[in-house]
């Protein structure tokens, strides 16, 4: 900004003094300065402004100045200026090479003195970038008359007005010291040409340089430089605008191989002119693709420059993966998955993410390297880090076929092998007689090289290299998955005695850790699988001392579920053949099913754990199937219907495979000889071995039946229907879901129904609840959980308990009340009796006397 | 009869806890359900002729009436202690331990009869096994349909299951069901 705004002042300055200007000099008496000279010849972009001039208007106001007062020609100037603004920025290519300058040079442009030590540099540069070869040492003005030469032709051939120039020249160089006087007017002129137009023009600029970049890359590479040092802009706006331009460019250009340096060999070799320019083109976009990353990286740590720099590098990555200086992208998009911005965030997810999906774009090498930073990243941060950093994981893809197919291969290649030896060695011996095979070995060297080539060009990689880039990659990811629970381990142990509130607050990475586990849960190594799952049972809070279990682990119930999921899962994909009982899981989820609560965990989890569990377990033994069976019709009783639906769903399944549960369908409790040494049920132990449901009726059931959900209501009728069917025989199915699909269906159910049933009338609801709702709805417990804040509920709870305390009181009062006017009268009886007996005995004695 | 002194106690208790672990807990501080009491209390473990016996405090407080050669038993037996002062879990304890284990093993249907004729278990015949199954831990032997059959000693851990040789002993045989014909006239 600063030297343009330097050369426009300089432009006005040379504009506005003619006035002043002594007219009887003559061109040719004029000496000019070398300097000048050089200046003015040079550089094109100076000239360009007095070339436009109309030499009539220039001379009119020269002749006209002693009348007229100043206010009138400065008017008129600042009129001519803004033309002239609004002409130039139709054509930015002119006066383009002249910005070409570092902001170093740029500097000194600030004092009207300086001015002159600037255009030097300015010029030094610009010729720099026009001839390319051009030696530094013009800069010394020494040269000055080359510079003349050269510039006349190209003034001439513009606009024919090489006189004026030199005209102007003359004037300029007086110009100089008068500059102070017109500051003011320098100043309103500044403000007049707005920052809105330098933006537009600058703007005009960038997308003519685009557009010829996108039209013939390969001869206006060079114009890169410009959209470079325009991206160096002060002005953030345009400075982001030539970010985003230059992105876009190397969208297109960047090509799809990968450009290497130029061995020593290759340079001493002479090449054809056409080499030669794809080997400047080459090494020019490699230049500024360098420069530009670079750039980003730099501006990535200003504030203002943050978000435009990451989503240029995510796309760069995005669609260059295979390009130069991927590592520098890659490090650096994933040092931003976790960023604390969420825009920002997302897009580096994104990012990664069609990494990992595309990788035909890089052969999947640039896969390895992101899980590496990641894992990198991972255990640098100590496993704090936001959650997406860990999720993009999931988009990983494992072909499970490679394995396969090398194997095969192997045991074809040796033979071939042991064939290509043959063929080598025959000829060795009988080198000369037998020509055939020398042609054969021949045809077959010709084939070899082909296909290494063929190799070379095509993108897919033969299995074997594939297969040892998965491996590191399955090794980089299951290293970070195995760190992160280790880590949770380590640290839910320490932080028992601290309560904390919030659920995964302290482990943010272990809920999509778990995931990935059981998405990739097939490929782990059988000899990890021991400790794996010991780690998964410590997480999911089970313990040998069965007093400990609750209160014992900081993880939520949900992450705590997730574990059972992950360990049943992990168990059943890898060992399918030796069919292994995880009780201790079975146990957790038992007891965990009392922990839930619908507001605070996801229900979604609970019904996958049900469903993983249970539903889709092969044999449950009895006396476990019982206890499940009943804990899960309680659970359908407290909750909402989509809990409930889930839960039955289950019961349902249980009762299907373990006919000798159905007699807890039954009205008489007791379980008969089934119900092994517990005799009664105990609904709060934790071993569901223990609990003797067996012994226990499911009364909830025909609770359910009268449930306001006709789903749920419908499926508690179809299980009680069940009681009176052979135990081979099963009910008509009315619901063939699992457990998990039940549950969202009708989750969204209640999403949709939602506004409808706020909308009934109050009464009509609360007369139908009076009358057949067995369980409040889902929606009035919401409300009633959530419109409640912290110092209301203390407030009320005061109250309450200071109501309850009161009637305490009051009844204890009025107890002792009663016992004492119970005693006052009792004394008061006894009274009376003593005189009656008095009486009765004074009477007897009366009478004896008698 | 007489309860046990220390050394017997902590002798059938390594016994039980092999099988039952933490569980020997609820072992025995369940609430009884035998005898004529209302309140029959807790069971305890009492000393006959060299068994133990299993027996709720009421049935034990009415077997005191008895004297002691005439006494054959009261409760369930659970075990006995041998000439050399070892402890011994008979058959008799296997509902017990069935409702208690921690550790269990399922039996294939065909291959159950080969267990109740008194043979340990190879790892063909093993349908499921409980995950963390230790050596040397106590498993109950369970057929399909989990009814209890017996009880044994894990010979090899879960994990080891896997790679096992397919007659590889994976419980070794402590008592069966089948030991009720076998050895009618030894148990009582």
């Amino acid at each position: 900004m600063g030297k343009r705004s330097g050369s426009k002042r300089k432009d006005k300055n040379k504009v506005i003094l003619p006035p002043e200007l002594p007219p009887e000099i003559d061109d040719d008496e004029v000496d000019l300065s070398d300097e000048d000279i050089a200046f003015y010849a040079t550089d094109s972009s100076n000239v360009a402004p007095f070339r436009r001039f109309d030499k009539k208007s220039i001379d009119r106001y020269v002749g006209r100045v002693a009348g007229r007062d100043e206010g009138e020609v400065e008017r008129l100037y600042e009129e001519r200026q803004k033309r002239k603004a609004t002409e130039s920025s139709g054509k930015p290519r002119e006066d383009d090479d002249g910005l070409e300058v570092d902001p170093v040079d740029a500097l000194p442009t600030k004092t009207l003195q300086g001015e002159l030590v600037y255009n030097r540099a300015k010029k030094a540069r610009s010729e720099d970038n026009t001839g390319g070869v051009k030696s530094k040492a013009q800069e010394n003005g020494a040269d000055a008359k080359q510079s003349i030469k050269k510039d006349e032709p190209k003034g001439k051939s513009k606009n024919k007005k090489g006189d004026d120039n030199k005209v102007k020249n003359i004037q300029s160089q007086t110009e100089v010291p008068k500059g102070q006087l017109h500051s003011n007017v320098l100043e309103e002129v500044k403000e007049e040409l707005s920052a809105e137009e330098l933006f537009e023009k600058k703007k005009a600029q960038l997308a003519e340089l685009g557009m010829a970049m996108l039209e013939d890359p390969e001869s206006n590479i060079r114009s890169l430089n410009d959209m470079l040092s325009i991206s160096n802009d002060k002005d953030q706006k345009v400075a982001k605008l030539g970010l985003m331009s230059l992105l876009a460019v190397f969208k297109d250009i960047i090509p799809s191989y990968r450009i290497r340096q130029l061995t020593e060999k290759e340079l001493a070799v002479e090449v054809s002119k056409e080499v030669k320019k794809t080997r400047y083109y080459e090494y020019t976009l490699i230049r500024c693709y360098k420069a530009y990353l670079q750039k980003l990286v730099s501006l990535e740590k200003q504030p203002h420059f943050y978000t435009v720099a990451v989503r240029c590098m995510c796309a760069l990555l995005d669609t260059a993966p295979h390009f130069n200086f991927r590592e520098n992208l890659l490090a650096s998009v994933v040092k931003n998955l976790s960023s604390s911005d969420d825009v920002v965030r997302k897009m580096c997810c994104e990012a990664i993410r069609s990494l990992f999906i595309n990788e035909g774009k890089h052969r999947g090498e640039a896969t390895i390297e992101a899980v590496r930073l990641i894992a990198d990243h991972v255990k640098l941060n100590d496993c704090q880090l936001h959650p997406d950093s860990i999720d993009v994981f999931l988009s990983l893809r494992f072909d499970e076929d490679i394995g396969k197919d090398e194997t095969e291969e192997e045991k074809v290649k040796p033979k071939k092998n042991k064939r290509w030896q043959k063929n080598q060695e025959v000829p060795k011996q009988l080198p000369v007689n037998d020509k055939k095979k020398t042609r054969q070995e021949l045809i077959s060297k010709a084939r070899e090289e082909v296909d290494v080539d063929l190799r070379a060009v095509s993108f897919t990689l033969d299995p074997k290299e594939r297969k040892r880039i998965q491996k590191e990659t399955l090794s980089a990811l299951f290293e970070t998955y195995f760190r992160i629970l280790k880590h949770s381990v380590t640290t839910s142990n320490s932080r028992t005695k601290v309560n904390n509130v919030s659920p995964g607050g302290s482990h943010p990475l272990l809920t999509p850790c778990l995931e990935g586990l059981g998405k990739f849960s097939h490929l782990i190594d059988v000899d990890f699988m021991g400790e794996l799952i010991s780690c998964l049972k410590k997480l999911s809070g089970y313990s040998d001392r069965q007093d400990e279990i609750p209160n014992d682990n900081a993880l939520s119930v949900s992450e705590r579920l997730q574990c059972c999921i992950v360990a049943v899962k992990v168990w059943r994909s890898n060992l399918e053949a030796l069919n292994v009982d995880l009780q201790d899981f079975f146990v957790q989820l038992y007891n965990l099913i009392l922990e839930y609560r619908p507001d605070r965990d996801h229900g979604e989890v609970l019904a996958d754990a049900l469903k993983t569990l249970l539903w889709e377990g092969k044999q449950q033994d009895m006396l476990r199937a019982a206890a499940f069976i009943k804990r899960l019709a309680t659970l359908a009783l407290s909750f909402g219907s989509a809990e409930a639906i889930a839960a039955l769903v289950t019961l349902k399944h249980l009762l299907q495979k373990n006919s000798k549960c159905r007699n807890m369908l039954e009205n008489d409790s007791g379980g008969g000889s089934l119900s092994c040494l517990v005799a009664k049920y105990n609904p709060e132990a934790t071993d569901p071995y223990l609990s003797g449901a067996l012994a226990s009726v499911l009364w909830e059931l025909s609770l359910l039946e009268k449930h306001y959900d006709i789903s749920v209501s419908s499926m508690a009728s179809n299980i009680l229907s069940m009681a009176n069917l052979n135990p081979t025989q099963n009910p008509v199915p009315i619901l063939n879901v699992n457990p998990l699909e039940a549950y969202r269906d009708l989750s969204m159910e209640r999403e949709l129904l939602k506004p409808t049933s706020k909308a009934l009338p109050l009464n009509l609801k609360k007369r139908r609840r009076g009358k057949e709702f067995v369980a409040l709805s889902p929606d009035v417990l919401q409300k009633a959980d959530c419109s409640v804040d912290k110092d209301e509920l203390e407030e009320k709870l005061q109250s309450h308990f200071a109501v309850l305390r009161g009637i305490s009181e009051n009844e204890r009062l009025r107890a002792e009340l009663n016992h004492t006017l119970s005693s006052v009268n009792m004394y008061k009886d006894y009274k009376k009796q003593k005189k009656k007996n008095m009486k009765f005995k004074t009477g007897r004695k009366k009478v004896a006397r008698v | 009869m007489r309860p046990l002194d220390e050394k017997e106690t902590t002798q059938v208790f390594e016994k039980l806890f092999k099988f039952t672990g933490p569980n020997l807990k609820h072992l025995l501080e369940r609430p009884a359900v035998e005898g004529p009491d209302a309140e029959p209390g807790r069971y305890c473990l009492r000393l006959n002729r060299n068994r133990v016996y299993y027996a709720s405090e009421a049935l034990v407080r009415r077997a005191t009436a008895v004297s002691r050669p005439r006494l054959a038993g009261v409760g369930t037996p659970i075990g006995k202690f041998t000439h050399h002062g070892a402890f011994h879990l008979t058959v008799h304890a296997l509902d017990l331990l069935a409702a208690h284990a921690r550790r269990r093993v399922w039996l294939k249907p065909d291959t159950e009869r080969s267990f109740l004729f008194g043979n340990s278990v190879p790892k063909s015949s093993l349908a499921r096994i409980t995950e963390n199954t230790k050596v040397g831990d106590g498993v109950v032997v369970m057929s399909m349909a989990d009814v209890p059959l017996g009880f044994g000693i894990a010979a090899r851990s879960a994990q080891d299951c896997r790679k096992a040789d397919t007659n590889a002993v994976v419980v070794l045989h402590q008592a069966d069901a089948g030991e009720y014909l076998r050895k009618e006239e030894e148990l009582m």
